[in-house]
């Protein structure tokens, strides 16, 4: 007898790695449309908020090589019903920095960025207004926050309790504008077969894409196909439609053949999104021993004048540490600035910074191990729903986390270990994102020789799903990898919401899990066992949220363990040494999911340490729109990184146990090098990120 | 746009002297940004990666003349224009620690095996991580033209505003005068990550035992890169009336520090998005103590080796 | 003004005809479709583009086309022979060095740089010894060379070890 070891769980390289390590894996623009391919290049606003006086196209026309000059005038009119800036060149009205004004469709890339620079456009402006404030009176409660959350929760008398209570903190913390910038910029290929539009696209999930190309071209679902097998890397930016779909699809149509439109660097600064600046007023009341008698989190953040989007951002305070009193709040500035997005773990990742710098600032005025702090607050149930946990092991993940780090014996006293010329300190955080799950479809065929297709339209932006699919897939029919044949990423394919949210594997791969079953079923009960010599296909669904999410509060969790080196001459900071310990359920691939972590993190230190996109108020655009300015991290700049997981999997979530990987790495992490960078120096910075001229400011030095 | 490619610094010369709506190109790490980012449309381009004489570094003695081999005190280094960073950080090293130290951290591993001296000359930026340790050594830079022939400027006056430099429309740079070093040379520079990054501030200073002389050079802290003259003067001076050239005793407590602080007040920094003017004058005052503290063991060091 | 030259890229020639404006980088993928070196950000800034000319590695982006002459261009694809993976292939694989996989083949290209330019002992700003006729390639000096290629990934501490294995077998690291 032969035993089949199980799939999941193992450090299964990628299948799709050969291909991309060589470079020959077809991202969006590299995929063959059978026709030459027409360039298209865009002509942006100057200005952020006013109306467009003066068009010229006829230079830009005249130039040889051109095929058409698109602009409000001219475009083809879109259907109504577009959301935020889809609409595309659709009116002359201006209403952020970056917005496409014309657009250029020409034999070549090199003729067409040339004639956007003979377009000359002129605006009736106004000012613009993109500074926000907590001052700001025009500050509002939006209906409600991104994902469905309400806009505020409160619980008991905060105010009275923070009043009374024996230990308090209130500070304000603040996140600038971050853009996701993967390293592929957005790109769409158009091309018409008469009516039928196919677009191969870099996004998150074909059919996100598929219904705003139907709205807009007034298309039946089946007269669009979205083709994405391979994405450059995405953070939230390609969940959603952008205008470069519209842009694409518009001018293919226009000049009767395939046309791509592949951002610059600098349009990934306004024209697909960005995650919301943040400011974030804290309040925590305690008693002596550090049981939290009141917490308060109050965000303020912005949306574009053109939609609303309402960042989740104190929610994760609505679940992590018990108290009786408690209050979160978030209001909006309207302000002329491009549509916000959600980035990854949009809510948590801001929100997580502000929480747990607070925490860590709570233990020290309680001279307390911020360890035991946590620990001393864990709640036994969801804190505002009243449910009980699916599973949840932060606790866990915290002991472990400090075992593994070598934090026992920390000395609480900040600024006092020197090496050299750099001050030395450690940090923690806690990590928490949701664990959700959605509908998803899936057919499964086999052929006469026990061949299996696997159909569903899951998305691979890098997060190893290509390969853990495959080994969901080969386990639930009871097979090896190498028999099954995994197909995603086309809007053909049977309907499957995008990556995000950290959803992929729950939603997709439980949809195979439950598709494999009644094809197994079928096989069994009718054929014996056996495949019939026709082979045999069968369509399954995942209906959508588990069964005991109503039941239940269903979260991952994690802890940071962060060390901090800054030189106290220049205020440069260093993070050698990291630990971070999660419970985040099943983990399918070992090898993947530990990337997927270390990514997580990383960028997390990125974000404490770099990034921001600086606006000019008075100008109204990013001053640092590339990445010689907008500086993500190098590989210079990450250091050793211990990654691990507790052996838990949460079977009320999914039949596979998971939690979802893609987003709580990061959460957290922005936190734990700030309260380490406070143990190195005793400074804390509560405005990211930590660059070296704020250790001067804090000292006030500078 | 015309693309133009001499082959010999002659023809690169009679082709400037045409075209003065020419942009120079050597590695192109500078141009080609402007070109990609549409922030320039020259008429031609004029290609100098085909000129061998660019291509080039001699050794001269100190009387002019071009020895075959350096290394003695009072030689200079002629770095033709187009030769790129990664060989200076491979072949001259010993020769022109300073500026190989600044070379090793230029942009990316990628960017210093096209980008060139010549060509960031051209470029004038600020923030150029070559020019501090040019000025620190007192390199000069030899310009030529068709009609008028050569011009030998010195760095320090070579830099006339921001972005903006001291070639005529008609000039190319042919190469850098770069004194061979005689005592020890130090680059520092301060950014907001670990690499490729553009300084937020860089210092260079360079021991001229020789002449019982410092050398010092301020980047991106500034309109252009400077020196900081008081700061030079204060140091030998201060180096001289102790006896320490000859000594080489330790540097007086404070000395360092006091020398960080007229470097700092020599620049002129603004405030931008990679870091505040008042923290451009502190790192600066931090690097040059760092720096000549380095350079100063080592100048100590020296002694002990020969003895 | 187009211009007719012939570029060499991973073994073979292609004649084209260019714009005098054609970066390499776009040459490759528009006009020749040669999609493995990727465009990130089009100005040096990212290493997406890393190819390697002549052996040494640079950004595709910021050559021209029309300058690269006889210059023989190769890249991540090109690395395998007769199509059997090279070593930095399969170490990045088996590493997990990457997760989307569009900054892979300029990383690819930029490792193999980096164990030629250890092996000619140029030194970089972590090398101790400027002077040493080789270089070790260490785990900083690995961090350090391959900080010219942004991963928004962000798989860095997987790199480093899959750089490593290579530079083992081939003798710049112990």
């Amino acid at each position: 007898m032969t035993t089949m070891d199980r799939l999941v769980g193992a450090g299964v390289d990628r299948i799709d790695g050969p291909a991309k390590v060589r470079g020959t894996a077809p991202y969006a623009y590299e995929q063959d449309p059978g026709e030459p391919i027409a360039h298209l290049a865009v002509v942006q606003s100057t200005v952020n908020r006013g109306r467009i006086s003066r068009l010229d196209p006829s230079r830009a026309e005249a130039l040889p090589g051109v095929l058409a000059v698109l602009t409000p005038a001219n475009a083809p009119r879109l259907g109504k019903g577009l959301a935020s800036d889809l609409p595309v060149l659709q009116s002359l009205d201006v209403h952020y920095q970056g917005q496409v004004v014309a657009a250029v469709v020409a034999e070549t890339s090199e003729i067409a960025k040339a004639a956007v620079g003979a377009i000359a456009v002129g605006y009736d402006a106004e000012p613009p207004d993109v500074a926000l404030s907590p001052d700001r009176e025009d500050l509002y409660a939006p209906e409600k926050l991104m994902a469905g959350f309400a806009t505020d929760s409160i619980i008991g008398d905060v105010d009275g309790a923070l009043a009374a209570a024996v230990v308090s903190i209130d500070a304000t913390y603040e996140t600038p504008t971050q853009h996701h910038n993967p390293i592929e910029m957005h790109t769409s290929m158009a091309r018409w077969d008469g009516d039928s539009l196919t677009l191969w696209d870099a996004d998150q999930g074909p059919h996100n894409i598929v219904n705003d190309l139907v709205t807009g071209f007034g298309l039946d679902a089946g007269q669009v196909r979205v083709i994405s097998p391979y994405v450059g890397g995405a953070f939230g930016s390609k969940a959603f439609t952008h205008p470069n779909q519209m842009l694409a699809a518009m001018a293919a149509r226009v000049v009767g053949r395939t046309v791509v439109y592949e951002l610059t660097r600098q349009q990934m600064f306004s024209l697909v999104g960005h995650r919301t600046p943040t400011i974030q007023r804290l309040r925590l009341g305690a008693d002596p021993e550090g049981r939290l008698t009141a917490i308060s989190h109050e965000v303020v953040e912005h949306t574009a004048r053109i939609a609303e989007f309402a960042e989740q951002t104190a929610t994760p305070t609505r679940v992590l540490y018990a108290a009786p009193h408690r209050r979160t709040t978030h209001r909006l500035a309207r302000l002329d600035v491009p549509p916000p997005t959600i980035m990854r773990a949009p809510g948590e990742t801001p929100g997580m910074f502000a929480l747990e710098s607070a925490m860590d600032e709570l233990a020290v005025v309680l001279g307390l191990d911020p360890v035991e702090l946590r620990i001393r607050n864990e709640p036994e149930r969801d804190p505002e729903r009243d449910l009980p946990w699916s599973t949840r092991n932060l606790v866990e993940c915290l002991r472990t986390g400090a075992e593994r780090f070598g934090w026992a014996g920390r000395d609480l006293r900040p600024g006092v270990r020197t090496e050299g010329r750099w001050l030395v300190g450690t940090g923690v955080a806690s990590a928490t994102y949701p664990t959700r799950r959605r509908k998803a479809q899936c057919r499964i065929s086999v052929d006469g020789a026990g061949r299996y297709v696997v159909e569903i339209d899951g998305s691979d932006i890098g997060t190893g799903a290509w390969t853990a699919l495959t080994q969901i897939a080969a386990d639930a029919l009871g097979t090896d990898m190498a028999s099954v044949e995994l197909r995603i990423g086309d809007s053909r394919l049977p309907f499957a919401g995008g990556a995000g949210g950290s959803t992929g594997l729950a939603s997709w791969g439980t949809a195979i899990v439950f598709t494999a079953r009644d094809l197994r079923k079928q096989l069994d009960e009718q054929h014996g066992g056996q495949p019939p010599a026709g082979g045999l296909s069968v369509d399954g669904e995942l209906p959508g949220e588990s069964p005991h999410a109503k039941t239940h509060s269903m979260h991952a969790y994690g802890a940071h363990f962060v060390e901090v080196r800054v030189d106290r001459d220049s205020g440069e900071v260093r993070v050698p040494r990291a630990t971070s310990v999660y419970d985040a359920g099943t983990i399918v691939n070992a090898k993947t999911a530990r990337s997927q972590l270390l990514g997580g993190f990383s960028m997390g230190v990125s974000m404490a340490l770099h990034e921001g996109s600086v606006t000019d108020e008075r100008y109204g655009h990013y001053v640092n729109h590339d990445l010689a300015e907008y500086h993500v991290a190098t590989n210079a700049d990450i250091g050793e990184i211990d990654i691990s997981w507790l052996d838990v999997d949460d079977q009320l979530a999914n039949p596979i146990g998971l939690k979802g990987i893609g987003e709580i790495g990061i959460t957290g992490a922005a936190a734990a090098v700030a309260n380490a960078y406070w143990h190195a120096t005793r400074l804390r910075i509560r405005d990211l990120p930590i660059t070296p001229d704020k250790y001067f400011r804090e000292l006030g030095e500078s | 746009m015309d693309f133009l490619q001499p082959t010999s610094w002659a023809d690169a010369l009679a082709v400037r002297a045409e075209r003065s709506d020419a942009v120079p190109i050597a590695g192109g790490t500078d141009v080609m940004v402007d070109l990609n980012f549409d922030r320039r449309r020259p008429g031609a381009l004029l290609d100098l990666g085909r000129v061998p004489e660019l291509r080039e570094w001699t050794v001269e003695d100190g009387t002019g003349g071009v020895g075959a081999t350096g290394g003695v005190g009072g030689s200079t280094v002629r770095l033709g224009a187009g030769v790129p960073y990664s060989r200076i950080i491979d072949d001259l090293g010993a020769r022109l620690p300073g500026l190989a130290m600044a070379a090793r951290t230029v942009g990316s591993p990628q960017i210093r095996i096209r980008g060139t001296v010549g060509g960031n000359l051209g470029s004038a930026s600020p923030a150029g991580d070559a020019h501090p340790p040019l000025l620190a050594a007192g390199a000069v830079v030899e310009v030529e033209s068709a009609a008028r022939g050569v011009r030998r400027i010195p760095a320090a006056e070579f830099f006339t505003g921001v972005k903006r430099n001291a070639l005529e429309p008609d000039e190319l740079i042919a190469a850098v005068l770069v004194p061979e070093a005689v005592g020890p040379q130090q680059f520092c520079k301060v950014g907001t990550r670990n690499a490729m990054v553009i300084a937020v501030s860089a210092f260079a200073c360079a021991l001229h035992p020789d002449r019982r002389a410092v050398g010092t050079g301020i980047g991106s802290a500034a309109p252009t890169p400077r020196r900081a003259p008081e700061a030079e003067e204060f140091l030998a001076g201060e180096l001289e009336s102790a006896g320490l050239w000859e000594s080489r005793g330790d540097l007086p407590d404070g000395l360092a520090r006091a020398f960080g602080e007229r470097v700092a007040a020599a620049a002129s920094p603004i405030d931008d998005v990679r870091g505040s003017a008042a923290y451009r004058r502190h790192s600066l005052a931090v690097m040059a103590r760092r720096s000549v503290t380095w350079a100063w063991a080592e100048y100590q060091q020296d002694l002990r080796k020969a003895a | 003004m187009d211009s007719q030259i012939t570029l060499r890229v991973d073994g073979a020639a292609h004649p084209l005809a260019v714009d005098t404006r054609t970066t390499l980088l776009d040459a490759l993928r528009e006009r020749l479709r040669i999609t493995s070196p990727k465009k990130g950000c089009d100005h040096g800034q990212c290493g997406a583009c890393t190819v390697l000319l002549d052996g040494r590695r640079v950004n595709s982006c910021l050559v021209l086309a029309v300058t690269v002459g006889d210059a023989e261009v190769t890249t991540s694809d090109g690395l395998a022979v007769d199509d059997v993976p090279h070593a930095l292939h399969r170490s990045f694989v088996e590493h997990d060095a990457f997760q989307c996989g569009y900054c892979t083949p300029g990383q690819v290209c930029s490792a193999a740089g980096i164990l030629a330019e250890a092996r000619a002992g140029w030194p970089s700003a972590v090398t101790p010894d400027v002077a040493a006729d080789t270089v070790e390639l260490t785990d900083d000096e690995i961090r350090e060379r391959m900080s010219g290629n942004l991963c928004r990934c962000a798989a860095y501490a997987n790199i480093v070890p899959a750089v490593a294995d290579v530079a083992r077998a081939e003798g710049v690291r112990r």
